[in-house]
C-alpha cells in the first residue's frame, strides 16, 4: 500500500510541477512576472517532492540502468499508448487532442533513438560528444545539431528551438 | 511566445469522455517522464557524464512541451486568478486529504523512508497553499505580488519569501542548499 502510494504521490507531484510551469507562462503574458516568478518556484519544490518519492520508490539507478528505463517508457508510448489514444481520438473526432497527440508521438520516435545511440555509447564508457541539443518548444521534437529552417512535425520556425 | 506560435498549439476542445480519459493519462505520462528525466541528469553529471545530463535535460524539456499541449487540450490552463485557484485547490487536497492519509499508512507500515518523504511534501505544500491565497487576492484585484526571491529548498522542497534562515526549517539542510528564485 505505501508503495501504491508513494507511486500515487509521484503522479501528483510531477504533474503539479507541470501545471505550475504552464500557468507560470501565463502569468508572465498577463503582465504578473512575480507571480510567474512564484509559480516556477514552487514548481522546483513540486519537484523536489517528485525526487524524493522517487529515489524512495528505488527509480533511479545508474546512468545505464536510467537510459534503458528511458528508453523502456519511450518505447512504451510509441508501439502502445499514444497510438491507442489515437484511434480513440479519431474515433471520437477531437482533432485537438489528435495534434497534441501527434507531436507527442512523433518527439517520442526521436528521444527512443537518441537514447539507444546514448545508451550504446555508455555500455562503453563514453559520454556523448559536446554536440547541442534542440528541442521545439511547440511540438517537443528534438535533434541532436542544428535546428531545421522549420519544424518539420509542427512547421515552427527554427530560430525558436530552445538549445541545450 | 508569440501569436505565430501560439497558432501552432493545440487548444482547448469539448471532449468525448474516453479521449479526455486519455489525454489524462497522457499529462500523467510526460509529466512523470520530465520528472524522471531531470533526476537522471543530476545522477549522469555525478558519474561525470555531462552530456548525457544535457541530454536528459534536453529531453525533459521536450516532454514539459507534450504535458502542456495536453493539458490544454483538456481546458486546465485558464487565466493567472483561474490557475492561482486551481493551484491553491490542488495544494490544499494533498495538505487536508492525500499527503495525511499516505502518512498514516506509511507509519501502519513502519515505512521511514517513505513517511519522510511525505512529510517534507506535506510541510512545504502548506507553504504553497498560503502563497497561493495571498496571489490570488491580488491578482483577482488586478495586482501582481511585490517583486522579491522565492526560495526553495532543494532536499525537501521547503519554500519562502525572504530571508532565509541558517539551517532548513523542515529538513535542517544549510541555507547554501536554498536554490533562489
Amino acid at each position: 500500500m505505501t508503495a501504491q502510494n508513494i507511486a500515487a504521490a509521484f503522479a501528483g507531484e510531477s504533474q503539479a510541477s507541470q501545471k505550475y510551469l504552464a500557468f507560470a507562462d501565463v502569468a508572465a503574458a498577463e503582465g504578473y512576472p512575480n507571480v510567474a516568478r512564484l509559480f516556477r518556484a514552487v514548481a522546483y519544490a513540486e519537484s523536489t517532492h517528485a525526487r524524493n518519492h522517487l529515489s524512495v520508490l528505488g527509480g533511479i539507478g545508474t546512468t545505464a540502468e536510467n537510459l534503458r528505463a528511458a528508453w523502456g517508457g519511450e518505447t512504451f508510448e510509441i508501439d502502445e499508448m499514444y497510438p491507442a489514444y489515437d484511434a480513440v481520438a479519431r474515433m471520437q473526432e477531437n482533432d485537438s487532442a489528435r495534434t497534441s497527440i501527434r507531436y507527442a508521438l512523433n518527439a517520442e520516435i526521436d528521444h527512443q533513438g537518441i537514447y539507444d545511440a546514448t545508451l550504446r555509447g555508455v555500455e562503453g564508457k563514453a559520454d556523448l560528444d559536446g554536440t547541442p541539443v534542440r528541442v521545439c518548444p511547440i511540438c517537443g521534437h528534438t535533434v541532436i545539431g542544428d535546428a531545421p529552417d522549420e519544424c518539420p512535425q509542427c512547421g515552427t520556425d527554427g530560430a525558436f528551438f530552445k538549445e541545450y | 511566445m508569440d501569436e505565430v506560435m501560439e497558432r501552432r498549439l493545440p487548444g482547448a476542445e469539448d471532449l468525448h469522455a474516453m479521449t479526455e480519459a486519455s489525454l489524462k493519462a497522457a499529462f500523467a505520462g510526460e509529466s512523470q517522464a520530465a520528472e524522471k528525466y531531470m533526476v537522471f541528469a543530476e545522477q549522469a553529471d555525478e558519474e561525470g557524464l555531462p552530456n548525457i545530463a544535457n541530454l536528459f535535460r534536453a529531453i525533459s524539456f521536450a516532454e514539459t512541451r507534450h504535458a502542456r499541449n495536453h493539458l490544454r487540450v483538456m481546458g486546465g490552463v485558464g487565466t493567472t486568478a483561474e490557475n492561482l485557484k486551481t493551484a491553491f485547490e490542488g495544494e490544499s487536497f494533498e495538505i487536508d486529504e492525500m499527503y495525511p492519509a499516505y502518512a498514516e499508512i506509511a507509519r501502519l507500515q513502519a515505512m521511514t523512508q517513505a513517511s519522510r518523504s511525505i512529510r517534507y511534501a506535506q510541510r512545504s505544500e502548506a507553504d504553497h497553499k498560503e502563497m497561493y491565497a495571498a496571489a490570488r487576492a491580488k491578482a483577482m484585484a488586478g495586482a501582481d505580488i511585490e517583486a522579491g526571491p522565492v526560495s526553495v529548498c532543494l532536499i525537501c522542497g521547503h519554500t519562502m519569501i525572504g530571508d532565509l534562515p541558517e539551517k532548513c526549517l523542515v529538513c535542517g539542510a544549510p541555507k547554501e542548499y536554498y536554490r533562489t528564485f
